[in-house]
Parts: C-alpha cells; structure tokens; sequence
C-alpha cells in the first residue's frame, strides 16, 4: 500500500495548497467535485509521470481515471500491470 | 472528557457563512418535502414562472417546465425525453426552411457517425484524435465556403453547414472525448447533449454526455436535493438580472456614464469622452460582464439541476480570485473546460515532457490562444462570410493581441501557483484580488463587442486612459 499512502499525501498537499482542510476519504471525488481544478489534475499527471512512470499520451487521458485517491491507485496498479 | 466548546466565530467566517437565499438542500424537512407530490408541483411551479424571466415569449418557458415535469414525477424516461424533445424541436421550428431542416439532421447525423467510428476504431490515427481531425474538417469546410461563388446553391448550402457545423461542433467533441469513458456508453444521451433541453451558448454547459452521466440523481432523495440547488440558483439568477437592470439605470442612464463600447466609438470618431469616464466605463463593463455571464450561466444550469443533473456553477465568485488562473476559471467554467479538454491536456500530455514550465506554457498558449482565436474566430462566422477571410482575420487583430496577452497573464499566473502565498487579509486577499480585477479590465480594452476598429484604434484608447496621446 506505499503507492496510495504517497498518493494519499499528495493529494492532501494539493487540497491543502488550494485552502481545502476538510476530510479526505479514498473514495471521495476530486475534480468532478469542483475540490481540485484543471491546473491540479495536471499537477496528479505529472506526478504519475514521475513518480509512476504513467505515460498519458501512450494510455489515453480521463479526468475519471484521476478522480479519487482510489482511481489514481488502481490506475497506478493497472500501469504496473501493463493492463 | 472535555467538552469540545464552539469557538465564537470571527466576522470573516459569519460573512463568508451568510447567505441570501438559504441553503435549503442542507435542511432535511425541505428535502423530505421536495419528494412529495404536492413539493414536487410547487418546484416546478416556482420553476416555471422563474425561467419566464428569461424568455421574451413565455411558451419555451412552459415547454421546458413541461418536460421537466415528467422527468421529475417519471424519471426512468429521463434520458429518451432528453434525447426526443430537442430534435423534435429543431424540426418544428425549420419546417418551413426544409434545405436547413435537413443539413441539420445531416449535422446531428454526422456528430453520430464520427462517435461510432471512433469507438469502432479506437487505435486508428482517427480513433486517436478525433477531436483534432473535427477541427481540421471545420477549418477546410469553412475555407471551402470562402472559395464558392456567391449566389449559388453551393454557396448557400456550404455556409449554412458552416453554420451548423459552428453550432454544433463543441457538442460533438464532446461526445468523441466521450468514446471511452465509463460507465456504459449511452446513445440517447450522446444525442441529447448535441442540443440540451436546457440550453446553451456554443459552449456545452454542462460539457458531455459522460459528464451528465457520472452528476446524475440516482434516486428521489438526490433528485431533490439537486432540484432545491437549481431552484436556489434561479432565484439567485433573477436577483442579478433585476440587480444589473438597476445597475444599468443608474450608471449609464442616470449618470449617462457611456458604455464601454460607446466610449471607444467616441474615441475613434475624434470626441472622446473626459478620462475618468473612460475609467469608469472600462471598471463599469467588467462588471456587466460579469452579470452576463453569470446569469446566462446561471439559468441553464439552474435548469439543468432541476432535469436532474447536479452540475457546477458556470460563474462561482468570481470575485474572490486572486490568481489570473483561478478568475479563469471561477468567471466561465465551462468554457475554460472546454479550452482544457480539446487544448490544453493534449498539448501537455504530448509536448515537452522533459521541460515542466516550458511545457505548462506552451500547453496554456495551445488553450488560451489558439484554442480561445478558433473558438470565437468561427463561432462569428458571418463575419468570415460577409467580410471575406482575410478581412475577417485583420478584424480579429485586437482579439488575437487580447488572446496573446491573456495566455501570458495565464501561463505565469500557473507558473506562480504552486509558490508560498502571501498572508494576511490585505496582502493575501485584497491586493491580488484587486490586481487581477485592474488585469481582466484593461484586457476588455482589445475584447470590445465591436469589430470593425484597427488594432491601433484599441491602442489608441488603451494608452489614453494612462494620458499617452498619438
């Protein structure tokens, strides 16, 4: 579980940073929700780029599949599948 | 165990907590309310004589009430009357135009076609960018137009595809963005979305089908929770349109402040008015922008709530922005989506990996300038075809400066972002408030309803609100 706790922690940055405190569950919704914006989903890109090695441009892009701390997770495990 | 006290609350937090219409969703005797019968009819009721507000005839108003109404009371038919009622509409009202009731079938036809093949073919080099291949079939349809003669039934026939085309084509990006996403495809949702019931600009509001899909009620206690939300905002809907109409009175017909427009006509016909009116007329039509915006946008989202679907805000205080970004995308939402979704993501998705500020630039430029120059460049296409391409393109030149300055402000504003924030309550909020509300007003300078000035004209007047003459 090192990948969600890390996930967990960056999204909690990324709330923090746009003045966001409230209570953050795994499921709970990020974009679609209106808690993080555009400029935050491609901050969760690049951090899956880096840290993940997810490439978006070979996999194809989906606000949803960045949409919860549990659907970046299984987007990480699914990349690390090759599925 | 200590008893947890409340603290008292600050001023700020009381202001920030207040608000004019009460938050009925939150109140469970309202939402119990709203899903009994009698609740139900006086909603819609409300709804009804609400959205008469903003149709000069009445029987659209009624019409879409109507329909919501059984959606309310039979909402397993929702999505096939969201499908039936708009292309029923658009053939009712071009039945006596039948060259334009069938290149806007063809139209509707075609969106569903190009949706088919790219789920069909996903691995195609179609399949891959489909959105980019739309854009490039526009631009050729358009140019094809410019190059045939005029009055012929060519002519005729292409610029009302143009038309069309120019209509509908955001709508259908939007349904070819939508090929993979989960859940389940729906066909009469994709086509309810080429035209909402509730309406729109030439920007979807609210973006596609796979958008509607995942912001639907799934049952009567969300149903009217999403239905007291889009009453609430009707209301507040009406308020800004009574509270601007009373704005407008008093500035421009009491203190005859000129308008924004008027005062550049004063300027460029050689009687411009005294400097402190063109200050006013500049701060007094950011501010008439705003009200526009938000209750256009709060009344086809309000409408929206009410058939069921708890979309965001297109306006959301836009005021309390203290990032150029973030003004972006408090003042038109879904417009700025839709710059994100068909620009900017698959620009930064493909471009410039291993640079990241050099990569978030280009990718803002790709939004917010060229995407912003071919969203409004083709939405006013009767200028292309009245004027003729190369005039049409040299009367853009102040939008095409207002893009340019407006991507920069943007691409440091995201640059910026992520550094400490100042604090405190003037240098935190007021001063960077203040400073993006002085940047979007200058910029309304190059963004003027009028497009028959130069480019130097808009300088002109830009530089004599700062006592520079030439």
């Amino acid at each position: 579980m090192k990948g969600k706790a890390e996930i967990h922690e960056f999204v909690r940055e990324l709330l923090t940073a746009s003045g966001d405190d409230g209570p953050l569950a795994d499921h709970d919704s990020l974009l679609l929700s209106g808690r993080l914006q555009s400029i935050d989903a491609v901050e969760i890109v690049v951090f899956l780029e880096e840290n993940f090695g997810i490439d978006f441009a070979q996999i194809g892009f989906d606000r949803d599949q960045i949409d919860s701390i549990d659907a970046i997770y299984a987007l990480v495990q699914s990349a690390a599948t090759g599925n | 165990m200590v008893p947890q006290l409340d603290s008292p609350k600050s001023t700020s937090q009381r202001l920030a907590e207040f608000r004019l219409i009460p938050r009925l969703e939150t109140f469970p005797w309202a939402v119990s309310y709203a899903q009994t019968w009698l609740g139900k009819a006086i909603m819609l009721a409300l709804f009804g004589l609400g959205l008469c507000f903003f149709y000069p005839n009445p029987l659209p108003a009624l019409l879409v009430t109507l329909i919501i109404a059984f959606m309310t009371f039979m909402p397993e038919y929702r999505h096939i009357l969201l499908a039936i009622t708009p292309t029923v509409v658009v053939v009712m009202q071009s039945l006596k135009d039948p060259l334009h009731l069938v290149l806007n079938l063809a139209v509707i036809a075609l969106g569903g076609v190009l949706y088919w093949c790219a789920m069909r073919w996903p691995k195609s080099h179609f399949g891959q960018r489909p959105v980019a291949y739309l854009i490039a079939c526009f631009t050729a349809l358009i140019l094809s137009a410019c190059a045939a003669t005029p009055h012929t039934l060519a002519y005729s026939i292409l610029w009302n595809l143009v038309g069309l085309v120019a209509s509908y084509i955001w709508f259908i990006a939007y349904a070819l963005v939508d090929r993979g996403s989960k859940p389940a495809r729906d066909l009469p949702m994709e086509v309810a979305t080429f035209r909402p019931l509730w309406g729109s600009s030439n920007t979807p509001f609210p973006k596609g089908a796979a958008y509607l899909r995942r912001i639907e009620a799934q049952n009567a206690e969300q149903l009217a929770i999403v239905q007291l939300k889009g009453l609430k905002l009707l209301a507040w809907a009406i308020l800004l349109f009574l509270f601007s109409n009373l704005w407008f009175r008093f500035f421009h017909g009491y203190l005859s402040i000129p308008t924004s427009d008027q005062a550049l006509a004063m300027s460029v016909h050689g009687t411009p008015v005294a400097w402190h009116l063109r200050w006013e007329s500049l701060i007094l039509a950011f501010f008439e922008l705003i009200f526009s915006v938000s209750i256009l946008g709060h009344h086809i989202i309000a409408s929206c709530r009410m058939a069921g679907f708890n979309a965001l805000r297109n306006t959301y205080r836009p005021l309390s922005s203290t990032t150029l970004a973030e003004f972006f995308n408090r003042f038109y939402y879904y417009f700025k989506e839709l710059l994100v979704d068909f620009f900017f993501y698959p620009t930064f998705l493909r471009y410039w990996k291993g640079h990241r500020r050099l990569r978030m630039a280009f990718a803002t430029f790709a939004a917010a300038f060229f995407g912003n120059a071919f969203y409004h460049f083709t939405r006013d296409w009767q200028i292309i075809r009245d004027s003729g391409l190369l005039k049409a393109i040299a009367n853009y030149e102040p939008l095409l400066l207002y893009n340019t300055i407006l991507a920069t402000g943007l691409s440091i504003s995201q640059l910026r972002k992520r550094g400490p924030r100042p604090v405190g309550l003037f240098r935190g909020h007021v001063l960077p408030t203040f400073g993006v509300c002085f940047f979007y007003c200058l910029l309304s300078v190059f963004e003027t309803a009028e497009r028959t000035y130069p480019l130097v004209e808009h300088l002109r007047y830009f530089a004599n609100l700062f006592f520079i003459h030439f």
